[in-house]
């Protein structure tokens, strides 16, 4: 089937001048075909962890949408800031970091969600593995629902794979409920060839002392949206997010990160590092919400990019929202090319800049390369970066 | 209670957030001009002591009180305290961005006093006190605590005792994290302050460097939580010599 | 500690508060609402030249052009048609204090203004509503060739080409709706010429007071500090409360030429019905320098982001700004700065403190075009909560077009720490007054780039808010 495609996606949670052209992106396609509708399978699931392939979406969503109280911990007293969004994204299940247009897409479509759900108190050492491979010329969208019920703990590794040359287009939504004291440890990591058109949307929740930690690894494919929106509802939830991104030639990728921050102690921490090269463009936006009655929190967030060529464009719109006193909420980035300090420490060493850069290029990807608990993923990712530098 | 104490702490009880009690059943008795050394080893509770006299909020009194120059001052905030004549030297003095130090003892002064400070007669006795305690005029000027060194923040804490001029004194760790001159220092501005009529002394140490050319009247143990022993100035030899070992055991 | 956080002494407002009970016949007030009637109305009261009367005829049109911003602060309770865009008293602009009305010169006289004129300024302007009445500058300055006039008079003289060679050009009418305003109504300001290599040792002031109720000011000002020269500018505003909306749409334009330095420090004080949608954008050539220092307190909603365009290789910018925003107020300030120039350099500071349900966001744009190879930009905001029903909210923008630069970016928000007021309570201070000193430190980078009246003029502006009076 052959189609349009006319998305608006990764709005801001606050708009902002426009002549930045940062409040939201425009996903837009001409004729292309989608053929895979569904998810790849996990082979063996441990035990304690069941599934249902191939849920519509909605019904998929209604997980969410029956938690939606303890999700959103509503309160009179909030006070919204200037420019707010969220209105934009009121009818999803769940609120994911590319938005409204994304659960659109999948339900006309008619896209299939395998809903995995790991039972109370069971913990699962062993990842549960999706890998996409994807052949040249091939479409697919799909979706999963992880929810880990009460003191569980999954981790969920999904690669998307194809070859270097490949086109394509390859689309994935993924929604997390960590219930209470649950943990939901998921990994991405994207190798796609050099034609691909790639978004992986991302909407979580944690309810109290619950979960979630993102690896992300964003290495090929030329036009790219990565994005998350995590509810810290739950009192003392957590988000840990570590991305690393390559972005080359002429593609493009375009962020939205949110860390929304409602329960009492919760603590988010994002952080971003990658490597811009030849004419590439990225737009970096991270949110950190601390929303009324969120006392205690902190919410931490780092950004840190290297630009190698003198024609990358670079735009980072790093976002705190607070209304509460008792929180800390800090945000840094660090934006350049190679220091020429290091640059000629390593020279006394006896490396030259190309090799110099190499090395940085390398040290930054693989930090988040070794997160990876699987160990033959994380050594075919890190093959990844070494090739292709 | 006799007449002439000047603190009097009764069967005093502290915990943090209602969980189990930090100190049991203290009591001390301290006279003016009086000299008072707590000592114990680590995470005996001697901080709780010196922050609940002084009123810090984070500690709740669930037992006892405390009574200072005749007036029950257990339920007081800490700045109705200070002007009741209490000082607290603290072991991490807080940075203060955008006050100079001199413009905060300035304002301090005025605080507890309510009389205008005359500039030059204050600008002249902080100059002697700065002087006294080795430390560069410049940092009148600066932040208050603001990247200073350790050395320098407890310099900074004594340089107010003497510009504050209280009528009890609690020293908490004052010689910790200091070099053998910086410790010299110190307990020049602490004898500074002995030789004023009356000035009493609580000074909280878990070592014995700061104490070797101080006169000492008292000396109490402190050992989880509880006051286990009470001698007078040669405890301090002692323990300097043996250590904690023998009222651990006793506990 | 924590159950007595609002301590509310007994302070009131009313330096700034004050309101002339306007004597009807002694002024000229326009009718309220905005059309082509009105705006030839102001031109004609203006003596306009030709040109500008067909300048603010297009720039009306654009008005009803362009949308309102989709992105601030909520402006719905803003209604041109009750806004009166031209109020002036019926005498004339005076040279001398004495000769100025004297229910004006009341007013400016509680404000300090000729005082501060007579102890520390170069020059002063006073504009009352939509004119000046007061314009005066020192016989050494003048001597030194420096020109600092109203704009009407200045487009007869021997400046009137230079006018409209500038006149919004850095800021055009279709930049946003109420640029567009500002170009239709403009009415008043200054401007100012600083020739090559004069160095204007004390700062020049204007001072900006709206006194009529439900009234718009729409002042112009024009500097153009030539090569080589110094000049530091102050502008104060400020206005009684009504009940009313009043509205605030001025727009500054300023030319930093090669090697010359500005500084230009505002601390506005705008009562808290007023909504101030103003414009402010400098252009510096090669060497050159532009500061800003901006304090703001009053207003009930602004819009706020002065603007550097670095054009010139190795020029410098760097804005130092303090909002504090409390009960009722969404101030929605920051800057915004362009590196177009090798070598460029930009620093921004900011502090920002909310308290009973104000709004305050810092909102910024740093942008490095692909041929500011070297330059350098950071970018450091503080925001400081004071309770749980205020918002402070943080929303800078980076847009980097080269490998060859350095920017940086910190920001951090959180609360005065129960510690740090224990420590200061344990010295004798009060919990108010500890809480009060705590944020002027906190304010103090800001307070320690003003000239000390002004710095003293700010802390207790702190004071008043900290007290809940402001």
């Amino acid at each position: 089937m052959s189609r349009d495609l006319n998305m608006k996606v990764n709005v801001l949670p606050v708009l902002t001048y426009n002549f930045l052209h940062v409040n939201d992106s425009a996903l837009q396609l001409s004729d292309f075909n989608i053929e895979n509708l569904s998810s790849p399978k996990a082979g063996d699931l441990p035990a304690g962890v069941s599934v249902r392939e191939g849920v519509s979406f909605e019904e998929a969503g209604e997980l969410f949408i029956s938690n939606k109280d303890k999700i959103l911990v509503a309160k009179e007293e909030e006070v919204n800031p200037n420019g707010v969004t969220a209105a934009r994204d009121a009818s999803q299940a769940i609120r994911t970091g590319m938005g409204a247009d994304v659960d659109g897409l999948m339900i006309n479509m008619g896209a299939g969600v395998d809903v995995y759900t790991v039972d109370e108190g069971v913990k699962v050492d062993k990842p549960i593995i999706l890998r996409y491979d994807m052949a040249d010329g091939q479409g697919s969208l799909s979706g999963q629902v992880i929810h880990a019920a009460k003191n569980s703990e999954v981790t969920v590794i999904m690669t998307y794979t194809s070859d270097q040359e490949a086109s394509g287009f390859h689309g994935v939504s993924t929604r997390l409920l960590a219930e209470e004291g649950a943990r939901i440890n998921l990994v991405k990591t994207q190798t796609l060839g050099n034609g691909f058109i790639h978004f992986d949307d991302i909407g979580g929740a944690c309810f109290e002392e619950g979960g979630i930690n993102l690896v992300t690894l964003e290495l090929g494919g030329s036009r790219v949206w990565s994005s998350a929106y995590v509810y810290l509802a739950g009192k003392e939830s957590s988000f840990t997010n570590n991305m690393g991104y390559l972005c080359r030639d002429d593609h493009n990728l375009d962020m939205n990160y949110v860390a929304d921050q409602r329960g009492k102690k919760t603590e988010s921490s994002m952080n971003f590092k990658g490597v811009l090269m030849g004419t590439a463009s990225k737009t970096f936006r991270g949110t950190i919400d601390f929303k009324y009655g969120s006392s205690g929190s902190v919410g931490d967030e780092q950004e840190d990019a290297l630009l190698l060529s003198p024609d990358v464009i670079n735009k980072t719109m790093p976002v705190i929202l607070c209304q509460e006193e008792d929180v800390e909420g800090r945000h840094g980035a660090t934006i350049g090319q190679l220091g020429e300090d290091l640059l000629f420490y390593m020279q006394t060493r006896g490396i030259d800049e190309e090799e110099a850069k190499r090395i940085m290029i390398k040290a930054r990807l693989e930090s988040v390369a070794r997160m990876i608990p699987d160990p033959e993923i994380m050594q075919k990712t890190q093959y990844y970066i070494q090739n292709i530098i | 209670m006799s007449n002439n104490t000047l603190l009097q702490v009764k069967d005093l009880s502290v915990s943090i957030d209602n969980e189990l009690p930090i100190l049991n059943n203290i009591n001390l008795d301290i006279k003016p001009g009086e000299t008072h050394v707590l000592m114990g080893p680590n995470g005996a509770g001697k901080s709780t002591l010196g922050f609940t006299l002084m009123g810090n909020p984070h500690y709740c009194v669930t037992n006892g009180s405390i009574t200072f120059d005749g007036e029950d001052i257990t339920e007081l905030s800490a700045d109705k305290r200070a002007k009741a004549g209490m000082f607290l030297s603290f072991q991490n003095p807080h940075e203060v961005p955008g006050i100079s130090l001199s413009s905060f003892i300035r304002n301090a002064y005025h605080a507890q006093t309510g009389a205008p400070v005359k500039l030059l007669a204050f600008q002249k006795s902080l100059k002697a006190a700065m002087e006294l305690l080795s430390m560069d005029e410049a940092y009148a000027d600066r932040d208050l605590n603001v990247g200073f060194s350790g050395g320098e923040k407890k310099k900074a804490e004594i340089l107010q005792l003497l510009m504050l001029n209280p009528k009890l004194a609690i020293l908490d760790e004052t010689d910790s994290g200091l070099d053998v001159d910086a410790v010299r220092t110190v307990s020049k501005g602490i004898q500074e302050y002995q030789k004023k009529k009356d000035g009493a002394l609580l000074i909280i140490t878990h070592s014995t460097k700061i104490l070797e050319s101080l006169h000492v009247d008292y000396t109490h143990v402190l050992v989880k939580g509880n006051i286990v022993h009470t001698g007078d100035g040669t405890l301090v030899d002692e323990i300097n010599k043996n250590g904690f070992e023998r009222f651990v055991k006793e506990d | 500690m924590s159950d007595n956080k609002q301590v509310v002494a007994d302070i009131d407002r009313s330096l700034y508060d004050f309101k002339d009970i306007e004597n009807e016949k002694d002024f000229y007030r326009m009718e309220e609402g905005l059309n082509e009637e009105t705006v030839l109305k102001v031109s004609e009261e203006k003596n306009d030249p030709e040109w500008m009367r067909e300048f603010r005829l297009k720039c009306l049109k654009l008005y009803h052009e362009i949308k309102f911003p989709d992105w601030g602060p909520d402006i719905d309770g803003l209604d041109m048609d009750k806004i009166s865009s031209y109020v002036r008293h019926k005498s004339e602009m005076k040279g001398k204090w004495e000769e100025v009305p004297e229910d004006i010169k009341n007013t400016f006289e509680k404000l300090g203004i000729p005082q501060a004129e007579r102890e520390s300024l170069a020059g002063v302007g006073a504009q009352y509503d939509s004119e000046l009445v007061y314009h005066n500058v020192k016989d050494e300055v003048a001597a030194q060739g420096v020109i600092y006039t109203d704009l009407e008079s200045a487009m007869w003289g021997p400046y009137a080409d230079m006018i409209k060679e500038h006149f919004m050009k850095l800021v055009p009418p279709t930049d946003h709706k109420f640029a567009a305003l500002h170009g239709a109504v403009w009415s008043g300001g200054s401007f100012v010429y600083v020739p090559k290599g004069v160095k204007v040792e004390i700062p020049l002031q204007s001072y900006f007071r709206l006194n009529a109720a439900g009234a718009g000011q729409f002042e112009h000002t024009l500097i153009i500090v030539d090569e080589g020269a110094d000049l530091h500018f102050i502008e104060g505003c400020s206005a009684p409360k009504y009940n009313v909306a009043n509205l605030h749409a001025g727009c500054v334009e300023l030319y930093v030429a090669k090697n010359a330095r500005l500084r230009y420090s505002t601390i506005e004080n705008w009562s808290k019905n007023m909504y101030n949608l103003n414009t402010k954008r400098a252009l510096v050539e090669e060497g050159g320098i532009m500061e800003w220092v901006s304090g703001s307190f009053g207003s009930h909603t602004s819009y706020l982001y002065p603007m550097t365009i670095l054009k010139g290789d190795d020029s410098k910018m760097e804005f130092t700004g303090i909002t504090f925003a409390g009960k009722g107020q969404n101030l929605d300030t920051g800057a915004k700065v362009v590196h177009q120039g090798q070598r460029t350099t930009s620093v921004i500071n900011t502090k920002s403190i909310s308290k009973d349900g104000g709004i305050g966001t810092y909102r910024s744009s740093v942008i490095i075009q692909n041929t500011a190879k070297q330059a350098k930009a950071s970018v450091s905001c503080d925001s400081l909560m004071l309770d749980s029903i205020s918002r402070a909210d943080t929303i800078p923008g980076m847009d980097i077009r080269t490998n060859d630069a350095d920017v940086g970016h910190e920001a951090k928000i959180g609360r005065i720490s129960d510690e740090a007021i224990f420590y200061l309570m344990s010295r004798g201070i009060s919990e108010e007054d500890a809480k009060a000193m705590i944020v002027s430190g906190f304010a103090n980078p800001v307070s320690k780039e003003l000239p000390l009246e002004y710095a003293v003029e700010m802390n207790n502006l702190i004071k008043l808010e900290m007290s809940g009076n402001g």
